[in-house]
């Protein structure tokens, strides 16, 4: 029994899935509020399922008779599952309003996102590289059937078409990576590979080098590091808004569980090869993210290549992991800082656009303060998240990555980071300038847009998490639960459960 | 409860704000609970500043863990420096109100309180990351309120000013990230706190330079020193009365504070290294924002000269590297800001009430209204050091300072006041002595009773800080001296 409760939030992800699949089968009978409902409702449990080890230090192999140890379940797994499920919660919570006004959302849509929340956390549990794969594998084939989802827009052929076919051609990279590696140690089980990596001499593994570094390059294809950036301005545009905050926060934070897990865990050694590939990478995505976001005029475009700089600042962390455990701390609370603000930013322009579909250059947004404070307000706290100013948890996040990475004497490449925040400060402030400072913008206007509607309040609520997530000690006197430090600790001891062997 | 009394001085503009932000009262009642929040305050200040020991030591202190993973901690208090600029903040932004009181919306208000917030937080703080904090904070009300409601291009220059601005704060940022690693390394425990940053000894000579310079960078800009101002003049022309005020009389105070609170007593021996570089460039500003000055049309830009003038020489003062130096700094900073702050004000009244802000278009407003004219000659006076006011005492401690550090700049120094009075007075003489050249008189209207009532404070001060400056520097003497001690110590034995 001990053992099925850690298998019993994929398992419920999984049954739901399969079934949304079958009451898919009769359109007519359920409205897509239904399907909301449901998903969220089983997606709640799955969380509750969650919870009843969380905080604990564990880390079991279970049913190793049937599983044969391929997946792992531990403090890790269970704490990446928090932010996987409640990822995928808040999409559909923010999507409220989007799927409702788009004729092409139908019953099935809920069931692929399902498969692909049933992917990630699987992915999150991967011990073994085949494994690993098969879960990416149902990850993103249920994210490339959703990117092609917006059945009213021509772009859509062009962003499936790039994202399949350079996603498959990554995947054939991989696959041939593990063959090496195989080839090399006669393993593909990430613990046996750790052994065989202790008992050999560095030097003499050039097949398990190159074989790890052709599966390092899907791991940057995922989270969109240079070279492997071209896909994601016409990816993210082509797809329908919601996917993208789907793809941009919670997707990323999946790809992130199993190479950390990896990383920290078994092929540690690594990273020092890596060191210098790693350091051009991380250069030249803060460039080429950097000049990507000043020149787009469409605030999707310019949230999507702005995740580009947000890949590089996560590099810097992982870069630093190899002299300092610490900076493993650092990525995970970066992720988190992150999801909050990308998904708001990019769930909150999607519940504007939901009813009119004009809002979509920078010039559209004019005076939408005026004409929608409280939406406004939350834009521009998700914008200064991102931008990392004082008082958001953006601002943490950036405190401890760039901590770290100083700590680990990369101080060169903090600077760098730092310049490309200062670019992105004009390009997050100019959507607040237009906001703010404009009369309303005439044509963009909808006179009955209904600000009751939970995705408002979805939004509303990541919006005071991602402040509270910045100021919550400053107020430690009034409210003592809500502590940073507790939320550092959580992560120290998820990290911390890698580490037991 | 005496040592939650900054804390409190801290967060109820903040909270006040809040609490407006969400009603639907009208603007008066907003304006009024604003102006009453800030009187509190002044109360609270002034106790104070009676309580206050005139000693070297942290008064008031709150320190407790904030982000103890990183050994981040809430640490304010309050010592000689940061009680005579916060008494100076807490009089100054309810006569402040008072100038500004009629036809503004919510928004300026709330707006006016989040940055009294942000600045008495950044300067009560004594933990790097928090003044950061706070620091950051005080410049966001600044861009809604240009953004919102400045004059011409004002989207251009909101841009712009933040940028700048962020440019030097965020190298600061990495600059205090790489103090906090240098102690953790060396004392195997993480500390942010200004005076744990003040142990480290393992860094290099170059690598001092390297946060010396990203230190300065952020405070030189905000001050600004010369090369790096070309913001502030867009700035000061495009922005409301009430931004171009608390940019220019407290904020830019604060950069001044914050070089004498973090980087004198962390990087000793390269301020002193570098001291005489830095009074050079302070008079070469002084000197170069005059003449500047002299050539404006433009009040509002005039004045952001003289200002930045001003600035420059407390500058040098501070790098002066004695004590007259540093306390005619000090003292001028609130001088300043008396007399600058009022002069920005009452310029935002002219141009309310004739909707002129050139030099040229003005003219003959003596005959019409005799008491702002009074006020405004004082505040004039006031700014040029005129014996008997606050700006004379300032400007001669600090020729003083530099005559003693370099007798070639000390004479310098002494010249170039001269050209600080000759802008004024020809300025006075052409907008508000003279009659009008072109047209008819402007129909402008005298002060009201509520903006006397607001100026007479500061006028009092004037001339008190003018004839006794005693009861003043008693205050802050103690900390100099006992900065000084230690400083110049340290810089010479390193």
């Amino acid at each position: 029994m001990s053992q099925f409760i850690h298998i019993l939030p994929v398992l419920t992800v999984l049954v739901a899935a399969v079934a949304l699949m079958f009451m898919s089968m009769y359109q007519n009978k359920f409205s897509v509020k239904t399907y909301i409902t449901v998903s969220s409702i089983i997606l709640v449990a799955t969380l509750a399922f969650v919870f009843v080890p969380f905080g604990e230090t564990f880390s079991v192999k279970p049913y190793s008779s049937i599983f044969n140890n391929v997946l792992i379940f531990d403090t890790f797994s269970n704490f990446f599952y928090v932010l996987l499920i409640g990822g995928t919660l808040f999409t559909l919570l923010i999507g409220e309003h989007y799927f409702q006004h788009r004729s092409y959302f139908t019953g099935e849509f809920f069931s692929i996102l399902l498969f692909s929340l049933f992917g990630m956390l699987l992915l999150a549990n991967a011990n073994e590289l085949i494994t690993a794969y098969v879960a990416l594998e149902i990850a993103s084939f249920s994210v490339y059937i959703m990117v092609g989802y917006n059945s009213e827009d021509s772009r859509r052929v062009e962003a499936i078409f790039k994202y399949l076919v350079l996603g498959s051609f990554m995947g054939a990279f991989y696959l041939l990576g593990v063959v090496l590696v195989y080839g090399a140690t006669q393993t593909t089980n990430l613990s046996e590979i750790a052994t065989f990596i202790a008992n050999n001499n560095i030097s003499d593994m050039p097949l398990l080098y190159i074989g790890l570094t052709l599966i390092l390059f899907i791991f940057l294809f995922k989270i969109s590091a240079f070279p492997f950036q071209q896909w994601v301005l016409d990816v993210y545009r082509g797809a329908p808004m919601i996917i993208t905050a789907f793809m941009a926060s919670t997707f990323k934070i999946a790809i992130f569980s199993f190479f950390l897990r990896a990383m920290l865990q078994d092929i540690k050694p690594m990273i020092g090869f890596w060191d210098s590939i790693i350091y051009v990478v991380i250069v030249l995505t803060l460039v080429f993210g950097t000049w990507l976001a000043i020149t787009q005029k469409i605030i999707k475009r310019m949230l999507a290549a702005s995740s580009i700089v947000h890949t590089g600042y996560l590099l810097l962390a992982f870069i630093a992991i190899g002299k300092n455990i610490d900076a493993a701390y650092a990525i995970v609370f970066y992720l988190i800082a992150y999801l909050l603000s990308a998904l708001g930013s990019f769930g909150l322009v999607s519940h504007i656009i939901s009813e009119t579909k004009v809002r979509v250059t920078y010039d559209d947004f004019k005076g939408l303060a005026h004409e929608r404070p409280f939406l406004a307000a939350m834009m521009t706290v998700f914008m200064f998240s991102l931008a990392g100013i004082p008082s958001t948890i953006g601002f943490m996040g950036k405190l401890y990555v760039f901590t770290e990475t100083i700590n680990a004497g990369y101080a060169g490449l903090a600077v760098l980071a730092i310049l490309a925040t200062i670019v992105s400060v004009y390009y997050y402030f100019k959507l607040i300038a237009m906001m703010y400072f404009y009369p309303t913008n005439e044509k963009c206007m909808s006179n009955d847009f209904n600000d009751k509607r939970i995705s408002t309040y979805a939004i509303a609520f990541l919006a005071i998490l991602t402040v509270i997530g910045g100021i919550g000690s400053a107020i430690v006197f009034f409210i003592p639960a809500l502590n940073i430090d507790t939320l550092i600790d959580l992560t120290q001891i998820s990290i911390q459960s890698l580490l037991i062997k | 409860m005496s040592a939650d009394i900054l804390s409190f001085i801290i967060f109820l503009p903040a909270v006040v704000a809040f609490g407006l932000m969400i009603t639907t009262r009208h603007v008066e009642t907003v304006r009024n609970i604003a102006f009453l929040a800030t009187t509190v305050i002044l109360a609270l200040v002034l106790k104070i500043y009676i309580d206050f020991e005139p000693s070297a030591g942290m008064q008031f202190v709150t320190n407790v863990p904030w982000i103890s993973s990183y050994g981040i901690n809430y640490y304010i208090g309050v010592d000689g420096f940061s009680l005579t600029i916060l008494m100076m903040i807490a009089i100054l932004i309810p006569t402040a109100y008072l100038l500004l009181w009629d036809g503004r919306t919510k928004g300026y208000w709330i707006n006016m309180l989040l940055v009294q917030t942000g600045v008495t937080g950044a300067l009560l703080s004594l933990d790097v990351i928090l003044f950061y904090f706070f620091w950051e904070i005080m410049l966001l009300p600044v861009f809604l309120m240009i953004g919102i409601y400045g004059f011409g291009d004002k989207v251009f220059t909101t841009i712009k000013v933040t940028v700048y601005t962020m440019v030097g704060s965020l190298l600061m940022f990495v600059a205090i990230l790489y103090l906090g690693v240098s102690y953790f390394n060396e004392f195997g425990s993480w500390s942010f706190q200004y005076d744990s940053l003040t142990q480290i000894t393992t860094l290099s000579y170059n690598e001092k330079i390297w946060l010396f310079l990203a230190f300065l960078s952020a405070f030189a800009i905000k001050i600004p020193i010369f090369p790096l101002h070309t913001w502030i003049m867009e700035t000061y022309k495009n922005a409301p009365t009430g931004a171009v005020f608390l940019l220019s009389s407290i904020m830019a105070k604060l950069g001044v504070y914050a070089i004498v609170r973090f980087m004198i007593p962390i990087f000793p021996d390269i301020y002193v290294e570098f001291s005489t570089w830095f009074v050079f460039i302070g008079l070469f500003g002084l000197i170069y924002f005059g003449i500047a000055a002299l050539m404006q049309d433009d009040l509002k830009r005039m004045f952001a000269y003289s200002s930045a003038s001003h600035l420059s020489f407390i500058a040098a003062g501070i790098f002066s590297l004695n004590e007259f130096g540093i306390n005619g700094a000090l003292y001028l900073i609130i001088a300043h800001a008396i007399a600058t702050g009022a002069l920005f004000l009452l310029v935002g009244i002219i141009h309310d009430e004739t909707g002129y802000k050139t030099i040229k278009d003005l003219g003959g407003l003596a005959k019409q209204s005799p008491i702002f004219t009074t006020v405004f000659a004082i505040m004039l006076l006031a700014n040029i050091g005129l014996p008997g006011t606050n700006g004379f005492v300032s400007e001669l401690l600090i020729i003083f300072g530099v005559y003693e550090f370099n007798h070639t700049l000390g004479y310098i120094s002494a010249l170039t006041v001269i050209i600080g009075a000759s802008y004024m007075l020809w300025m006075f003489q052409r907008a508000i002595l003279v009659k009008r050249e072109a047209g008819e008189d402007l129909k402008f209207r005298d002060l009201k009773i509520k903006e006397i009532i607001g100026l007479t404070p500061w006028i009092i001060l004037i001339f008190l800080m003018g004839l006794y400056p005693d009861i003043f520097i008693n205050k802050f003497e103690p900390t100099v001296t006992h900065y000084l001690n230690d400083i110049l110590q340290i810089g010479a034995t390193k």
